[in-house]
């Protein structure tokens, strides 16, 4: 499996007023999950629906290796997408609404019954689209998405109204298909699924990028807000050694000290020179979530 | 093509299909047997109602009673409520998929929005043709059973009798057309369907009397010849089986309705092509 790299440049949408989507450049790259965060509202959707060639962009590119998505000969073949759970006829039975899209992807009639089997629905085939809970409608998304065998799979929200066996497959699944070269680009707001699921992130706020890079560049680039946790017997004399050397202790009950501005290591070496007995020493990572409102404090809102 | 069967399949997989199909035929059927008692009733007693009566009218009640006619007639029914259904059925072939928004995936995974629109036109003139083939399966041999019993000399050798047979199947086809290219003009459901209907019964009822006010009020002959730019009186035009005296040519009630169903296809495939999907 080779290619499949996204790469957005200097996409803007603008609608009437609003702008949605504004000068947004990133790449996706293959065989790599990629979580696009923003908060609701700040164009995630919008961008993917670009990407897709569904919505037309005021200005820049959305390109899979280098194409448009509009000029892909079988598109099909190269991305499969999920965009929302709800978007199938509700009188049609979850394998019919396959067979149409095989129908119209000139993809054999078989692949149908095949994603079905992937996504765990083959006991529901028959059952009509109304009758699926939006769980199942989520999984027949995804086996919609998988029809044409794609290198590329772009998910907008898939986790919503999937149970924690529902996030937990999925997550797996996306796992197997990233590990197998193919590029995953997932949009979430649900944070802490994203810092369990993603290699890279892209974040975006009131439609221009934030940041971006490996997941765990992105929550460095954020170290000033991480802490460091140790626990002494020693904690009074240890709070004044650190606070001697420029850091900023907070000290709890216990003997438990949290300390910012200097990292692990440095205490460490700190406490040695001290000949100061450790118990614990924990860098605590600020959690994704603390990036992510630190991020994009004050540009979320109603736009 | 293969785009054309994804739209078979897609009205295949839902219960819109019979729904339609059971419509048409039922209704066929009824107004074949009115139309069947109604005839009956004039050969039966045509000395009495024609008894007393003007040359004109004794005329015009005997053209009616031409073998060919009849068989036109007859063979014919239903065409005034399948004609509407499959409007409507072409307004939901092409509507139907804003509804469920599976409109997004039907462009996904064709991103060349004309041909997808293409497909659906050619997929509801195939309806139309289907329930053509239907209800006609039902009315046409009927009516040669009919004629049979009754002695009369009409029938599929005859030229007038298979020109009207063969322009109510164009009528069926040009009106599912004209549906799609109006579902996707206006892709609101209920918008849609409900303007059709009411543009085709208005066209039938309503634009007969602001036409002949108009003329009584102007004064100008002519403006009654204009009546044959109303759809349905385009079509009705086309379908009548005799050239009758004063009005327009039956070819132009077929042009006309062939130019609206290609300007609402093209006009609403114009739109859908750059309008965004959200």
């Amino acid at each position: 499996m080779s290619g499949g790299r996204i790469v957005v440049a200097g996409l803007t949408k603008q609608y009437k007023e609003l702008r949605a989507v504004d000068n947004l450049s990133f790449n996706v790259e293959p065989g790599r999950i990629t979580g696009f965060l923003g908060p609701n509202g700040a164009g995630k959707t919008t961008t993917l629906r670009m990407l897709l060639g569904l919505v037309k962009p005021t200005a820049g590119t959305a390109t899979l290796d280098g194409q448009r998505y509009a000029d892909l000969k079988d598109p099909l073949r190269h991305v499969g997408a999920v965009l929302e759970a709800s978007s199938a006829h509700k009188g049609r039975s979850g394998i019919n609404q396959l067979r149409v899209i095989c129908a119209a992807a000139g993809l054999p009639r078989g692949r149908a019954d095949e994603v079905l089997a992937l996504v765990g629905l083959t006991p529901a085939a028959k059952r009509k689209f109304k009758g699926y809970s939006l769980g199942m409608r989520q999984r027949l998304g995804i086996a919609a998405a998988m029809l044409g065998d794609p290198r590329v799979l772009i998910l907008d929200e898939p986790a919503n109204g999937l149970d924690p066996e529902g996030i937990r497959w999925m997550r797996d699944l996306l796992k197997g298909l990233a590990a197998e070269g193919r590029t995953v680009l997932v949009s979430s707001h649900l944070l802490s699924e994203m810092e369990l699921l993603a290699d890279d992130l892209v974040i975006i706020a009131a439609g221009k990028l934030i940041r971006q890079g490996p997941l765990a560049e992105v929550m460095d680039s954020m170290g000033d807000i991480g802490t460091v946790r140790v626990r002494t017997p020693q904690a009074e004399a240890f709070a004044k050694q650190l606070t001697e050397q420029g850091a900023t202790v907070t000290p709890a009950e216990g003997g438990l000290l949290r300390v910012s501005g200097l990292d692990a290591p440095a205490v460490g070496r700190a406490a040695l020179a001290g000949q100061v007995e450790l118990h614990e020493l924990t860098t605590e990572r600020p959690d994704l979530e603390r990036v992510f409102l630190e991020l994009t404090a004050g540009k979320a809102g109603i736009r | 093509m293969r785009l054309v069967r994804a739209e078979l399949v897609k009205i295949r997989t839902t219960n819109a299909w019979w729904l339609f199909t059971l419509t048409a035929v039922v209704l066929a059927a009824l107004t074949f047997l009115l139309n069947l008692v109604n005839t009956n009733y004039l050969l039966d007693h045509t000395d009495a109602l024609t008894e007393g009566l003007g040359p004109e009218q004794q005329q015009a009640i005997l053209a009616q009673l031409k073998p060919d006619v009849i068989a036109a007639n007859l063979g014919t029914s239903g065409q005034f409520f399948g004609l509407l259904i499959v409007l409507v059925m072409g307004v939901m072939v092409a509507t139907t998929e804003f509804f469920h928004q599976t409109v997004t995936t039907t462009f996904m995974t064709t991103p060349h929005r004309s041909t997808v629109i293409g497909a659906k036109l050619v997929a509801s003139a195939l309806l139309g043709a289907l329930i053509w083939l239907v209800t006609s399966a039902l009315t046409i041999p009927a009516t040669l059973i009919y004629l049979a019993s009754r002695h009369l000399d009409a029938g599929l050798g005859d030229a007038s009798v298979l020109r009207a047979y063969g322009l109510n199947l164009l009528a069926y086809v040009l009106w599912a057309i004209f549906g799609v290219g109006f579902g996707v003009l206006l892709r609101s459901q209920i918008a849609a369907t409900v303007t059709a209907i009411i543009l085709y019964l208005a066209g039938y009822i309503g634009a007969l009397i602001i036409f002949s006010v108009l003329e009584n009020w102007l004064g100008w002959e002519w403006i009654q010849k204009l009546q044959v730019i109303v759809p349905s009186l385009a079509s009705q035009l086309m379908v009548t089986n005799a050239e009758l005296p004063g009005s327009p040519p039956q070819w132009l009630g077929a042009v006309v309705l062939i130019a609206y169903a290609a300007v609402s296809g093209v006009v609403g495939t114009l739109i859908v092509r750059t309008r965004d999907v959200s």
